[in-house]
């Protein structure tokens, strides 16, 4: 089904928006909830790759929006991800390494989202380690720990929409 | 096997040039597309605020008539201060019109107020922003101060339809001149936001200080507005002098931090000001809205 990756998208969104309401809550801290990589795992498992793709761009395009990052950093990077995820299927086919995947992903988005925003900052910053570190463990926990309730949404929706379990050659 | 890696490859390379189309790409394709996802987000973010207010108002319709005419009473007592300082105002109007009569000196309202409310906050160490439930269908345009009370909240930095983002006080996108309180002279200062590496309150930072600027003793400094420039008007209060100035590398000059005047993070509603006529700095940021 060609739309597959719009439906899941719009299914995804829910997920993106509760990030924001936590990002919301955790506003006086400088601490952004951030999901995006997360949400690209379970779908790369099963969309061809192309739709990956679409659905990547997507999900980094929607988290760009609304903030000062560069244009299309993230959601590039999160398309270059998708195409690497999508050609390694086997890194994904049981639940650790899942989990890992999304651990990894994350926190890379993440690493990625914070250095642009630095690069086009226009004012100059010390000391930021210790808030990098936080971000980035933020990401991590957060990737490892929501992976599991996204996956199934995602994999309903998948369901639903009678997507079989991608092939190993896409 | 080879097939698939033979398309990945050919992913990889089709991704390599649509980088270089990005980049090379005209702004206005970069625009439109960040435009797209903005007004594709607009209708979750109203439903978010909107359900938030609903929460609010079955939270307090949910109180006891005793919790409610406890505080019907003490409204009462403020409503009541307040029409003493209405009635003061009034005579300061007056008296102000006077004035104009007899020099014959007629000010344009410069501003015009749009109150609206908060939909969601986004803070990370490279922005400290709020999201705000209207845009350029209620006339509102970048550059525009957004202020609580007399306090400075912050500046409109990017218009949408329906919603509007606001870089705070505290963000590193934040650039505005200020008077010291206790300065006779009125030195102009610069305070600008700096880029938060703490899990503590955001700051400012004031630079700037003249050397022999020191402290009103017994209070914190007010920090205030000049209304130079055209974005701010004069005698808005942007924050606190945060503890003592300290000296810069240089020694010319002297620093310190800037505490808002409010907790920006528990704004439920703000006002933007809203210039009547266009300045020259709103049209440079039309070009330059979404950093």
């Amino acid at each position: 089904m060609g739309w597959a990756w719009l439906i899941l998208l719009l299914a995804t969104y829910p997920w993106l928006l509760g990030a924001d309401l936590a990002s919301d809550a955790l506003a006086s801290s400088s601490l952004i909830f951030f999901l995006s990589g997360t949400c690209l795992v379970a779908p790369c498992r099963r969309l061809k790759r192309w739709q990956a793709v679409l659905f990547a761009a997507c999900l980094g395009f929607l988290f760009e929006a609304r903030r000062p990052i560069p244009d299309g950093v993230l959601a590039l990077s999160l398309v270059a991800i998708a195409i690497f995820l999508s050609s390694n299927r086997q890194l994904l086919r049981n639940t650790p390494g899942m989990l890992r995947a999304a651990a990894v992903v994350n926190v890379s988005c993440c690493l990625i989202w914070f250095l642009a925003s630095s690069y086009g900052s226009p004012s100059p910053a010390t000391d930021l380690a210790g808030q990098l570190f936080l971000q980035l463990l933020l990401a991590g926990i957060v990737g490892t720990i929501g992976l599991l309730p996204i996956a199934l949404t995602q994999n309903a929706v998948l369901d639903r929409l009678s997507i079989p379990p991608a092939p190993d050659n896409p | 096997m080879d097939q698939n890696r033979q398309g990945a490859r050919a992913s990889y390379v089709a991704l390599a040039v649509f980088v270089a189309l990005w980049i090379l790409a005209p702004s206005a394709v970069r625009r439109f597309n960040r435009e797209a996802f903005v007004e594709f987000q607009a209708p979750a973010l109203h439903l978010l605020g909107k359900s938030r207010d609903l929460a609010t108002f079955w939270e307090k319709k949910s109180r006891s008539v005793e919790e409610m005419a406890a505080a019907g009473r003490d409204l009462a007592r403020v409503n009541a201060a307040l029409e003493i300082q209405i009635n003061k105002f009034e005579d300061i109007r007056r008296e102000n019109v006077r004035l104009r009569e007899i020099t014959h000196y007629n000010v344009p309202a410069e501003y015009m107020s749009v109150v609206a409310r908060v939909a969601t906050r986004d803070s990370s160490s490279w922005w400290q922003r709020i999201v705000i439930r209207k845009g350029r269908n209620d006339g509102i345009r970048p550059g525009a101060p957004v202020v609580f009370g007399n306090t400075v909240v912050g500046r409109v930095t990017a218009v949408h339809l329906t919603t509007s983002e606001i870089d705070l006080v505290t963000s590193p996108g934040f650039r505005c001149t200020a008077y010291l309180e206790g300065d006779d002279q009125n030195h102009i200062v610069l305070v600008n936001g700096v880029a938060s590496n703490s899990l503590g309150t955001a700051k400012a930072r004031v630079s700037v200080i003249p050397r022999d600027y020191s402290i009103p003793a017994g209070q914190p400094a007010r920090v205030f507005t000049t209304g130079m420039g055209g974005v701010f008007p004069s005698r808005l209060i942007l924050g606190y002098l945060d503890g003592g100035t300290y000296a810069t590398q240089v020694g010319n000059f002297k620093e310190s931090l800037l505490v808002p005047s409010r907790d920006l993070y528990n704004l439920q509603e703000v006002s933007v000001l809203v210039p009547l006529h266009q300045n020259p700095g709103e049209a440079l940021m039309q070009g330059d809205q979404f950093q």
